[in-house]
């Protein structure tokens, strides 16, 4: 069971140890006083640490970085190919880490496992979304396989513009789904001008796509753009429209404010990061699992970036005056006992 | 006005409870039978419990850690009510203390959590959640390494963080950049969990970077002296009286390769360095002598690492066209007389191999 002590440097360098050897040995004798006793005030917890070595497995190291809601969920994930460590895949959870180790989770799976669950319409509009786009891609496969002779043929010119056609086709399709998600979007139902805009916005993107082939790159380019914004200034003002209407009601400037103009950045800023996207495993836009807060904690013998999702092994855990690193929800008593049981026992 | 106080005494509708049947279907991973999973009375309490106080912990609390220990019986947030609780004594008795109305934006933040808020499991006192360095702390120590040059022990003391965790935030800081970098030139590649990360660190308690080194807050004790197993068992040492008996001595009493705890810390420069400034030196004369020590470390460390190189060298190395071939000289008498020795090379006839019986490890042990 390993144990440190703090050291100040200070005491240190002003003391050289013989302190504890004056007197009878064990130090200047002082007047009895049971609440002055410093081993007595600050015990090291050592029964506490009974079950370290657990805090050495791999999957147990993930589930205690936060990358997933539970230690059989981490193991799935160590099986499931889906943790490397130091860079190579690690299939095995009870693979016990070292100091200096960096263990990296696939960050869909992080996502999944962190984030609430989907509610039932958004798994079937994520259902129909993953029929629509498996169907596309069979249709392009069939297209580039009919047009890979003609191609051929073609001069540079002439494919450039096909190319470029094609590609803002997919994008206006991605563009009508995103209008139509945010339509059918369950959680914050669009008010009745937000669907007004969102109608408008979807006739245009329409008719953007039934032309496509009688325009230029450049044209198209500029059109995709300007539906782009006028998405983005769509949702965004959405949902500044309704915290205005919460907050403040009689008081609206007409013209937006400097300060307006960045918070509608902002938040457009934090819906690209954060998007609606109903094809993947999890609720969108991502908010943490419920109840995920009353037990999120990081052990100091893990170093983790969230944002890569990715953490180091620093040390193995260790107990020090009235601490321990191991994360238990039982009393020391508790611990004592298993560790007669287990260990003492053998 | 304080905040109110998350507690909902009157029970929800069953909107609520129906989110749990709405939620698609996933994989369960409990492994307690479907007998064990029949309504009890604790199974009764428990969802009585989420739909009152539970409540609390349903979504994280905004601008704080949000653990069961913090809140009282009743689902009230303990430091709010004490916080109450002072401000009216204040009011009623002394006039005379302004010192908790100076802020008034404060009356409507969450207090600051104390140690005891920060127990994850209220039976388990030993284990506190501990702090985490903030986004900020993390650039600074990236930055103070990575950009100024400064040397992973210096920043260590500086900063009061670990020497292990100096490295491990300079390591994962630069994969980060490497993936933004990356993210900048091609858009294929992977964003950043921002989301994820920001609501973590939100739920997490943090310490906070300050440029002034007086109010920075001390992540962790960076001069921790490992408790070895040597000292383990009391030794009842007679000696004489007049001997001036030190840590040195009790460390060769104990073991006589065990070295004195000045010697075990992680940062043993820092009482050297104190006891030059109480010798009475100048800055510049410790700051020399400092430099002197660092030097022969830097010696040290590469004739070990030279000496590394050469072994390595050593090795005949053959190229084929699938693997590398490695040629070195081994001994046959390592092996040893029972044919089992740890540094023997090869198998032995008529000695069973060991890998099918009990309790050999047999996944990797360490990855490169």
């Amino acid at each position: 069971m390993q144990a440190v002590v703090p050291m100040d440097h200070r005491y240190l360098a002003e003391n050289d140890g013989s302190e504890f050897a004056s007197g009878r040995g064990s130090g200047r004798e002082k007047l009895p006083n049971p609440d002055e006793r410093e081993h007595d005030r600050n015990p090291i917890p050592y029964m506490n640490m009974v079950y370290a070595p657990i805090e050495r497995r791999l999957d147990m190291a993930v589930w205690r970085s936060l990358f997933a809601s539970s230690a059989r969920q981490a193991r799935q994930f160590v099986i499931h190919g889906n943790v490397k460590v130091n860079g190579q895949k690690m299939p095995y959870p009870g693979y016990l880490l070292n100091p200096g180790d960096m263990f990296q989770v696939d960050m869909d799976r992080v996502m999944f496992a962190t984030g609430a669950p989907k509610q039932i319409h958004q798994v079937r509009a994520g259902r129909t979304k993953a029929k629509k786009a498996l169907a596309q891609q069979q249709r392009k496969e069939a297209e580039d396989k009919a047009q890979s002779g003609a191609q051929e043929l073609a001069s540079s010119g002439w494919q450039d513009v096909e190319l470029v056609r094609a590609q803002r086709k997919e994008d206006f399709g991605n563009l009508l789904t995103q209008v139509e998600d945010s339509f059918n979007d369950r959680r914050n139902r669009p008010g009745a001008k937000r669907k007004i805009e969102l109608r408008a916005l979807r006739k245009d993107i329409l008719g953007a796509m039934r032309k496509v082939n009688q325009k230029t790159a450049k044209t198209l380019d500029d059109e995709l753009n300007n539906l782009l914004a006028r998405m983005s200034i769509t949702s965004a003002a959405q949902k500044a429209q309704a915290k205005a209407e919460t907050e403040e009601l009689e008081a609206q400037p007409k013209e937006p404010t400097k300060e307006q103009v960045q918070a509608l950045r902002e938040v457009m800023a934090r819906e690209a990061e954060n998007p609606i996207d109903n094809s993947k495993p999890y609720a969108t836009p991502w908010t943490p699992r419920p109840y995920m807060s009353a037990f999120a904690f990081i052990p100091r013998y893990l170093e983790v970036n969230h944002n890569i999702c990715s953490a180091v092994y620093l040390r193995h855990p260790v107990a020090r005056p009235r601490l321990a690193e191991v994360p238990s929800p039982f009393p020391t008593e508790i611990h004592q006992l298993a560790f007669n049981w287990y260990l003492r026992r053998r | 006005m304080t905040p109110p106080l998350r507690c909902h005494s009157v029970i929800c509708s069953l909107s609520y409870t129906g989110q749990f049947f709405r939620t698609a279907q996933s994989r369960s991973f409990s492994i307690t039978s479907q007998r064990d999973q029949r309504v009890t009375r604790a199974r009764r309490a428990l969802f009585r419990w989420l739909q009152t106080n539970g409540v609390n912990f349903l979504q994280p609390l905004e601008g704080s850690t949000n653990y069961l220990s913090a809140y009282n019986a009743q689902g009230q947030l303990r430091r709010v009510v004490e916080r109450e609780e002072e401000a009216k004594k204040a009011k009623t008795g002394e006039k005379g203390q302004k010192s908790v109305e100076r802020d008034p934006n404060a009356r409507d933040k969450i207090p600051h959590e104390r140690p005891a808020d920060l127990r994850v499991f209220p039976q388990n006192p030993t284990f506190l959640s501990q702090p985490v360095l903030s986004e900020e702390f993390r650039e600074v120590i990236w930055k103070r390494i990575m950009e100024e040059g400064e040397s992973v022990r210096d920043v260590s003391a500086a900063l009061k963080v670990e020497m292990g965790r100096v490295g491990a935030v300079v390591r994962l800081k630069e994969i980060e950049k490497e993936w933004q970098r990356i993210l900048m030139f091609n858009i294929k590649g992977k964003p950043l969990a921002r989301p994820y990360a920001q609501a973590v660190m939100s739920m997490l308690p943090k310490t906070a970077y300050d440029a002034d080194p007086r109010k920075l807050k001390t992540h962790e004790s960076i001069n921790d002296l490992p408790v070895h197993a040597a000292t383990g068992p009391q030794i009842f040492y007679p000696t004489s009286e007049s001997r001036h008996f030190t840590r040195v001595d009790a460390a060769k009493v104990f073991d006589d390769t065990l070295l004195p705890a000045d010697d075990r810390v992680p940062h043993p420069e820092l009482s050297l360095m104190h006891k030059d400034f109480r010798a009475g030196k100048s800055r510049q004369e410790i700051n020399e002598k400092q430099r002197e020590r660092d030097e022969k470390a830097a010696k040290d460390k590469a004739r070990i690492a030279a000496r590394r190189a050469k072994k390595l060298a050593a090795v005949k190395k053959v190229q084929s066209p699938r693997w590398e071939f490695r040629f070195t000289d081994v001994n046959v008498d390592d092996i040893g007389k029972d044919g089992r020795g740890a540094k023997g090379v090869g198998w032995r006839y008529g000695v069973p191999l060991m890998d099918r019986s009990r309790a050999q490890v047999k996944i990797p042990t360490r990855v490169e």
